[in-house]
């Protein structure tokens, strides 16, 4: 019987619909960790720096975001900023700015662990051979930091993707609300097993984005380590 | 090999340092004349690590003042890493770079530091690495290498830089005996071609032999100062004879080890 | 380094990039909160909230176009608004947020077979209804739910923000709630036999036990008969009476039967009366 419920994935437009979907999902998950990236290096080193009231400061944020549910923040930055402050933001950008808040605090709290595992000699050792610190820092601890924050960058990333599917709440037309739509389409005309092979073929979808990501981060290791 | 008209190097004069209450250099004065190499010895704890340093400017100076070359280096008209140029300094931990192999941690300094041609830096590097017997290992990476090895790039690495003066910080505390003769032979080669060096060190026999002078230092002040032929037969102060006493007592056995 | 260098590039390609389409999509705000009609119709198109996930009222066909008993309305509003019916922008909502998208200006006009009620009138403003509701339950034919006595202590689904959620809360404290976000979840639990029935809107219900072999709505009609109408932001007085005035002249060609001929015949068959579900120019005949 599973096999007649199969069929769903190839009517009409499903797939194309499904491809969109995935577009969706991949394009708010990619953009914020890019800026994740970015802001949470300069969080991370924030985090890291000498004055005390700027790693408190950075402190509150990251348990801020790690204690309000991401839903909330979505909610908040998508009807919060339009009904309080008529700050009109649309579903995808409130997702990457919920997202990239977030990622930057986790990817921040990854880099200060990074920076700050390294021997603090490493820094003298650059300094004494005539490096500024600007150099000490491009040539010799960000390039080691980035090494060791590789495997917690890359679970970020993949935890990312997986919770885009919250953006659907706020009207976000991702993967998995695409599936919803189907497998509701397909209750009305008499195909109940179509939401197995709707589910079965999203985790595909999602597996298919996050394999080749875990497996370039693996590629990364083997290179620095040769 | 003392000149009789020495050109002095490095001056430091009335150097004071403390780390909050603790007082670590107390009026510490030294001239180091060119191609003049000065050891420097005394118990932990007693500021050796951190006269090297504060001549490298990794740490502060409460008040003093440093001269390399009649140029005054502690008061930030110069930038250090310009300074830091012209002086080079060797660390117990050696802290080679380790995502990078043995010739771009030595061509890290002359090309971004110091701008220089890299094939022309390349050329100087492997001359130097021959020297110190590691050409071969050029490609390796540093945890490809033996604790010796290290401190040999190492040293190499802050040769590259061409400097006035090289700051040895116990450099061969770290290391399992058999390595440690490796590196001082290095050094030891270095003082032969009249390199000017302040070395920090626990090796007695091998102070006696590359010293020109021995500075004691105990509790932030420099003791006694004088030629080693002198200072080992027979140091003037108290302090320095109680130091050298834990060491006689190994070197007489050691002496009976290689008569046997 | 060469790796650093290209990996820079593109995050703040990637930064630069999301900045400038952002600034480029997001609509401008309305200083009253809302538009009028005359903003509407200078806008060139309304923002209609539906669902994408309930069908027969609001879904989504193979085609990726949007179906169903609201949206053929939705599609007559634009036509008789702005003269096309191609002139409306479909923003697709959750039963739990139909409120906030008219409170943030998200959309003009839910049409997302919203119940009134009166805690809901006091956040947004209630056309004439075109619908009319009850609550059902759905339970397996195996071991169907015929009164609500029989819930006593079993786990009854629900999707949250529904009238469902709410009454049963209200009136049945002791009936445990299994609650979910969205209609999809909720049915899928129970046929998953995660709770023994489901409340929800009777229409809707009536849909899916026909298609959905096993299940009865047991209970086909619970609580009082609610009004289901179009909501507007408080305060749109202007797109409010316009509402009102379509809904009336369309009575006059008995348009909603027609839109039950059209979506909800097909999915109800003979099952139902029309007569039980429509409602011809905003008057409720019991």
């Amino acid at each position: 019987m599973p096999d007649s419920g199969i069929s769903i994935l190839f009517e009409g437009r499903n797939l194309i619909r499904l491809a969109q979907g995935l577009w969706v999902t991949a394009y708010i998950a990619f953009v914020s960790v890019a800026l994740s990236t970015l802001l949470g290096v300069l969080v991370g080193l924030a985090m890291s720096s000498r004055f005390t009231a700027l790693r408190a400061v950075m402190r509150l944020y990251l348990d801020a975001i790690r204690i309000v549910p991401v839903l909330v923040l979505l909610f908040l930055a998508y009807f919060g900023l339009g009904k309080v402050f008529h700050v009109n933001l649309n579903a995808e950008l409130a997702s990457i700015l919920v997202f990239t808040l977030w990622g930057a605090a986790e990817m921040g709290d990854i880099v200060r662990g990074a920076v700050t595992s390294l021997p603090r000699h490493q820094r003298e050792s650059g300094l004494s051979i005539g490096l500024t610190e600007g150099q000490v820092y491009r040539y010799v601890i960000i390039p080691q930091a980035v090494r060791r924050l590789l495997p917690g960058a890359i679970n970020l990333a993949t935890r990312m993707i997986k919770t885009t599917s919250l953006v659907m709440l706020i009207g976000v037309v991702e993967v998995l609300k695409v599936g919803q739509q189907i497998i509701e389409y397909a209750s009305l005309i008499s195909n109940p097993t179509a939401s197995f092979w709707v589910y079965a073929f999203i985790l595909f979808l999602y597996f298919a984005i996050c394999y080749p990501i875990s497996r370039y981060a693996a590629y990364l290791e083997q290179k620095w380590q040769s | 090999m003392s000149s009789s008209e020495k050109q002095t190097l490095l001056s430091i004069a009335r150097l004071h340092k403390s780390f909050d209450e603790v007082e670590v250099l107390h009026d510490v004065s030294l001239d180091v004349g060119k191609g003049e190499v000065v050891v420097v010895i005394g118990p932990s704890g007693c500021g050796k690590s951190t006269l090297l340093r504060s001549i490298n400017g990794l740490e502060t100076i409460n008040s003093g003042a440093i001269f390399l070359n009649g140029e005054d280096i502690a008061s930030g008209v110069t930038p250090w890493n310009k300074v830091r140029q012209k002086i080079g300094m060797v660390f117990q931990s050696y802290d080679l770079f380790p995502h990078m192999n043995v010739m771009e941690n030595i061509l890290l300094g002359p090309v971004k530091a110091q701008g220089r041609d890299r094939k022309e830096a390349r050329r100087q590097a492997e001359s130097l690495l021959e020297r110190v017997g590691l050409l071969e290992r050029q490609d390796a990476f540093p945890r490809q290498l033996s604790g010796g090895q290290k401190q040999r790039v190492a040293i190499v690495r802050s040769l590259c830089m061409n400097p006035e003066i090289m700051l040895f910080d116990e450099v061969t505390a770290s290391l399992d005996p058999e390595m440690v003769r490796e590196v001082l032979d290095v050094m030891l080669e270095l003082a032969r071609q009249g390199m000017t060096m302040i070395i920090v060190t626990h090796e007695m026999s091998f102070a006696r032999a590359v010293a020109d002078r021995v500075l004691f230092m105990d509790g932030g002040r420099i003791v006694e100062a004088a030629p080693p032929e002198d200072f080992f037969n027979c140091p003037r102060s108290e302090r320095a004879r109680k130091f050298l006493n834990t060491f006689t007592f190994e070197a007489t056995r050691k002496e009976r080890r290689t008569v046997e | 380094m060469t790796v650093f260098n290209s990996v820079k590039k593109t995050i703040l390609a990637a930064a630069f990039g999301t900045l400038a389409a952002g600034l480029a999509l997001s609509s401008s705000a309305s200083a009253a909160g809302f538009s009028t009609v005359d903003q509407i119709k200078e806008r060139g198109t309304v923002r209609i909230g539906v669902f994408s996930d309930k069908p027969p009222f609001g879904f989504v066909d193979a085609n990726g176009k949007n179906q169903g008993y609201d949206v053929y309305f939705a599609k007559r509003v634009a036509k008789d608004l702005l003269g096309d019916e191609s002139k409306v922008q479909f923003v697709l909502v959750e039963a739990a947020s139909r409120v906030e998208f008219l409170e943030s200006n998200k959309v003009d006009i839910i049409l997302a077979n919203f119940t009134v009620t009166k805690e809901r009138a006091e956040k947004v403003d209630f056309a004439l209804p075109y619908m009319k509701v009850a609550l059902g339950v759905v339970s397996p034919a195996s071991a169907p739910i015929t009164k609500v006595e029989e819930l006593k202590g079993k786990k009854l689904i629900v999707n949250k923000g529904t009238t469902a959620e709410l009454y049963f809360a209200r009136n049945y404290p002791d009936v445990k709630l299994l609650k979910y976000d969205q209609n999809t979840e909720a049915f899928n639990a129970l046929r998953d036999k995660r709770g023994a029935a489901l409340a929800h809107d009777n229409t809707l219900l009536f849909a899916w036990a026909r298609e959905n072999k096993g299940f009865v709505t047991g209970i086909a009609s619970l609580g009082d008969l609610d009004a289901i109408a179009p909501a507007v932001a408080k305060g749109n007085d202007s797109l409010k009476a316009w509402l009102n005035e379509e809904i009336v002249a369309l009575g006059k060609e008995k348009f909603f039967h027609a839109d039950f001929e059209a979506t909800l015949k097909p999915v109800y068959g003979d099952s139902v009366d029309p007569e039980s579900v429509v409602v011809e120019g905003g008057v409720i005949t019991k």
